[in-house]
């Protein structure tokens, strides 16, 4: 049997267990099973909950490989502290089972029907407000919805006109070199007013929306919501649908269809200066293709679809951050979800758009 | 009797996603009372408190403030009732995008938007003077110390001129010094405008310079309902070791682990 003796310094420290722990381990398995690790124990000052802890395990892991641990010249008052100190019982934290595929399907099926439940409701007691806001002397609220409209709209014409244009350019590029092929580089101007109008205008300042409006409406709400200022809204019998979503769903539905024009014209813009530059396209000629082509019917649709996009936004928004329930984690997990889930929603509705317009 | 007693709880159950926190609470608070409710972290105080301001619907229980019952039936109790209490909020809740004299302002002007401005203002800095935060009036909340913070919070709450004043701890993360001046400016709110009060807290100073009668919770049920000095008297002893800020024992648990020892 072989026996291996090593000195325990006079305390024992995490840097001292973290250093020596393994090697302790790796010598005393080499000796073999029935060998015995003895630790001299004559300079050791204290015994706190570290040692403790760390004996326990070293005992613990050493009989595991059928060794032993044995402590000697120990003081008697650290004799008394080791049978003073107890290490807490491990409480067995029994994991929930496992639901199965079939109900996490449900489960989250059913919580979306309630997410989608609740923003019609949240709509429609928009549009109910909305209404009877109508009819009132100058209130608090459009105030705030003024403010809300530079915050949410006006601050994004920026990024909305930029990325719009870098798109028709490379739209215009693109479709310019196939139409080139036939001889047809005079449709470049329906080709980018019509996709411009309905399509990528409205698509691009919706999805811009959802990622910087919608972002900050839910993370504004639910921090309110966190800091239990709604709590407050409440309790002063203000009605914190009233107070909150009204004036961003007006904000909403003001900006968005200006924005989605900004979009679509900037995008035509660039249509039309890739023309002239790239394949010989007069701006008048241009000018003339694109009022042929474009019609009301078309702005008319492009202005339904920002408008249903907006509200997407904006209710999918505010429904996400009321709902926030926990600290600040959920905030961040509430924002994430909403821009996900407005995307979403947005592409799906301009899917169901093309099938009401086209068919 | 029933329009000296401002508020009555009966047999009040409450919780939340299908856990009870509060079993059978009852209490009377009477006109010009300043009720403590009390107890130890986690033993459902501040439940009770979301419970009667209308924050939370209680799942069994009577409620009748200020002599009209409260009714859920339209899924949240009526705004009528809502607008006679204020609520001092533990973090104060001020709206952050707001001044602290828009703060103040918001009830009135969302609920009497013909009210001239002049007047608002007016009655705003009458209030912000209350709580000697008259100087504070274009601040925004963030620039404010924990406990002006508060003590604007509480100008909100009066500024409509309740007849019910609910504090969930008041002086929760204030200094000993600055608890007490909040202490005696609710003292002193209720002297000139006789003001009924529910404090929630269980700072033990706040409840000796404020209580008139106590409502002790423990685990979720009253355990004593009564003065301050009864309390100390013949209340339940766990009442007594609370107000006496004894801990309670913590048993040990745990195991010993047996080394094997060698002597010289």
């Amino acid at each position: 049997m072989k026996v291996q003796e090593v000195e325990l310094p006079e305390e024992i420290t995490p840097d001292w267990v973290s250093r020596e722990h393994s090697r302790l381990m790796a010598d005393a398995e080499s000796n073999g099973k029935g060998g015995e690790l003895r630790l001299d124990c004559h300079r050791l000052r204290k015994l706190d909950a570290l040692s403790l802890a760390w004996l326990a395990h070293l005992q613990d892991s050493l009989e595991k490989s059928g060794l032993k641990l044995i402590l000697f010249h120990l003081s008697p008052e650290l004799k008394k502290d080791l049978a003073k100190l107890a290490l807490p019982d491990s409480v067995e934290t029994q994991a929930e089972p496992d639901p199965g595929v079939a109900f996490r399907l449900g489960d989250s099926t059913w919580k979306f029907l309630i997410e989608i439940r609740d923003t019609l409701v949240l709509l429609s007691e928009s549009l109910y407000w909305s209404t009877l806001a109508m009819f009132r002397p100058k209130t608090l609220l459009r105030e705030d919805s003024i403010h809300q409209m530079m915050r949410l709209g006006s601050s994004a014409l920026p990024i909305v006109v930029l990325l719009s244009t870098v798109i028709g350019f490379t739209l215009a590029l693109q479709s310019g070199i196939q139409l080139q092929k036939f001889g047809a580089t005079v449709f470049l101007a329906s080709g980018m007013g019509i996709s411009m109008v309905t399509e990528i205008g409205p698509l691009m300042t919706a999805v811009i929306l959802a990622g910087r409006s919608g972002s900050s409406i839910t993370a504004e709400i639910s921090t309110m919501v966190v800091q239990e200022e709604v709590g407050a809204l409440q309790s002063m019998a203000i009605n914190p649908v009233h107070f909150l979503v009204l004036p961003r769903f007006w904000a909403m539905s003001l900006t968005a269809p200006l924005l989605t024009v900004c979009s679509a014209v900037s995008g035509i813009f660039a249509g039309l200066v890739v023309g002239f530059f790239f394949f010989k396209l007069s701006p008048a000629s241009y000018i003339n293709e694109l009022q042929d082509s474009v019609t009301l019917n078309y702005l008319g649709q492009a202005l339904v679809k920002s408008l249903v996009f907006s509200w997407i936004i904006a209710l999918v928004a505010i429904n996400k951050g009321l709902n926030v329930r926990g600290g600040a984690d959920a905030v961040g997990k509430a924002t994430t979800s909403c821009v996900v889930t407005c995307i979403f929603a947005i592409i799906l509705a301009d899917a169901v758009f093309s099938f009401i317009f086209y068919y | 009797m029933a329009d000296k007693t401002k508020l009555i709880v009966a047999g009040l159950k409450a919780g939340y996603s299908g856990k009870v926190v509060l079993e059978d609470v009852s209490m009377r608070v009477e006109a010009g009372e300043i009720r403590i409710i009390l107890g130890a972290s986690g033993c459902g105080k501040s439940t009770l408190l979301k419970n009667i301001i209308g924050l939370e619907r209680p799942l069994a229980g009577s409620l009748e403030i200020l002599g009209s019952r409260v009714d859920w039936s339209e899924g949240r109790p009526a705004n009528e009732l809502m607008r006679r209490m204020g609520v001092l909020f533990q973090s104060g809740a001020l709206l952050s995008s707001l001044s602290v004299g828009q703060n103040v302002s918001l009830p009135l002007r969302i609920h009497n938007p013909g009210l001239p401005h002049a007047v608002v203002e007016q009655l705003v800095r009458i209030k912000l003077e209350q709580v000697k935060l008259g100087h504070a009036y274009a601040k925004r909340p963030d620039e404010l110390s924990g406990g002006m913070r508060k003590r604007a919070a509480l100008a909100r709450a009066l500024v409509t001129d309740p007849e019910l004043l609910f504090c969930d701890e008041p002086s929760a993360g204030l200094d000993p010094v600055t608890s007490r001046g909040l202490d005696e400016l609710l003292l002193s709110l209720r002297e000139s405008l006789g003001i009924t009060m529910v404090v929630v807290t269980h700072e033990l100073d706040s409840i000796r310079a404020l209580c008139d009668k106590m409502t002790f919770l423990a685990k979720g049920k009253v355990i004593f309902d009564g003065g301050l000095d009864e309390a100390q008297t013949t209340g339940p002893q766990a009442v007594k070791d609370f107000l006496d800020r004894k801990s309670e024992p913590v048993a040990q648990t745990g195991h010993t682990v047996a080394f094997n020892l060698e002597d010289d």
